[in-house]
């Protein structure tokens, strides 16, 4: 089927399609998708409460999977995983300003990234091993992505049989 | 001075204490000059994708927004034949871990479109949205196999998810 969707050329591609699994609220507005390096998770935004929340599933079975830390720091926004979904970012509200944060799966570890102060991150994108973050960050009203280290606060989050390689892009000698 | 060590010798475990949660909760983040510099130089620039070694983001290039694909160990950007057009807007842009697959929405012609970019063929093909609806966001796994992508369809946000061949 799917490589008779491919022979349609001229109408387009037509990938082999499934919505997202449903999570058990009927019909219900849900964006923002991001999917783990290795495609088995997805990362969505839903409502709840009025709020909007990020909600982390298998994306085969539709489980919904926990996460600890982010609950009361609603609206979430722009949710990225690393290559397992060990590593979880995303924006969250602090107050009257967004913070980017990462919760850690396995250790259970909740990581606020700090940025220099009059600079609002609006998105960001998490490298695959978890261990660099670009963000999206409005600045004296121009926005403009910037990139960050995150390898003295997390691990390496590999796909099998990637090793870890040292420096990583932009580091100076 | 024994004294004053005495007056401050309990501020020590505080200060240990302190530091040891600023090493569990985060802290400062650090910037990479080297690529943050060549960045710059892009001028304004938002909404990225980033793998790690592919950064890809939309950049105001000569007057008008454009997609722009950086090779971080190169610091440099690549060259995309064939994505940009001068009469489409890009909204949001997606690359996988090789930098070969590019997933992309944009206005054009005033539609909103996905489309499918393979760097070394140099090809794009749109992908359709069925049901009928108007995409928005988009992401694709690091392995280039799955795409996820926002929909408007009826009135709901919606998500669909995408086997690519």
């Amino acid at each position: 089927m799917a490589a008779a969707a491919l022979l349609s050329g001229c109408a387009g591609l037509v990938p082999r399609r499934q919505a997202a699994a449903p999570v058990g609220l009927g019909p219900e507005s849900r964006q923002d998708p991001a999917l783990s390096g290795n495609g088995r998770l997805l990362a969505s935004v839903v409502e709840r409460g009025g709020r909007s929340t990020v909600l982390l599933q298998d994306r085969r079975s539709g489980q919904v999977l926990p996460l600890r830390h982010l609950r009361g720091q609603q609206p979430h926004s722009s949710p990225a995983l690393s290559w397992n979904g060990r590593y979880l970012a995303l924006l969250v509200q602090r107050g009257p300003h967004r913070q980017a944060v990462v919760e850690d799966r396995l250790t259970g570890q909740f990581y606020p990234l700090l940025l220099p102060p009059g600079r609002e991150p609006q998105r960001l994108s998490l490298a695959a091993d978890g261990r660099q973050v670009a963000i999206d960050l409005l600045d004296n009203g121009q926005r403009r992505v910037e990139v960050f280290d995150l390898s003295t606060l997390l691990e390496a989050d590999l796909a099998p049989g990637q090793r870890e390689s040292g420096g990583g892009p932009g580091m100076v000698p | 001075m024994r004294r004053w060590l005495w007056r401050t010798a309990w501020l020590l475990p505080a200060q240990a204490l302190l530091l040891l949660l600023a090493g569990c909760l985060g802290g400062q983040l650090r910037p990479l000059p080297g690529l943050n510099q060549q960045l710059s130089r892009l001028g304004s620039s938002h909404d990225p994708a980033f793998t790690g070694q592919w950064l890809a983001l939309i950049a105001a290039r000569q007057g008008r927004e454009q997609v722009v694909l950086v090779n971080t160990r190169r610091q440099a950007p690549e060259p995309l034949p064939g994505l940009n057009r001068p009469d489409a807007q890009p909204l949001s842009v997606a690359v996988d871990g090789q930098g070969e697959r590019l997933a992309l929405v944009r206005q054009l012609e005033g539609r909103t479109e996905l489309v499918l970019y393979r760097r070394s063929l140099m090809s794009l093909q749109p992908i359709r949205i069925e049901p009928a609806g108007v995409p928005r966001q988009v992401n694709l796994s690091t392995d280039g196999r799955v795409l996820a992508v926002e929909v408007s369809r009826g009135g709901l946000w919606q998500v669909d998810l995408l086997e690519l061949p």
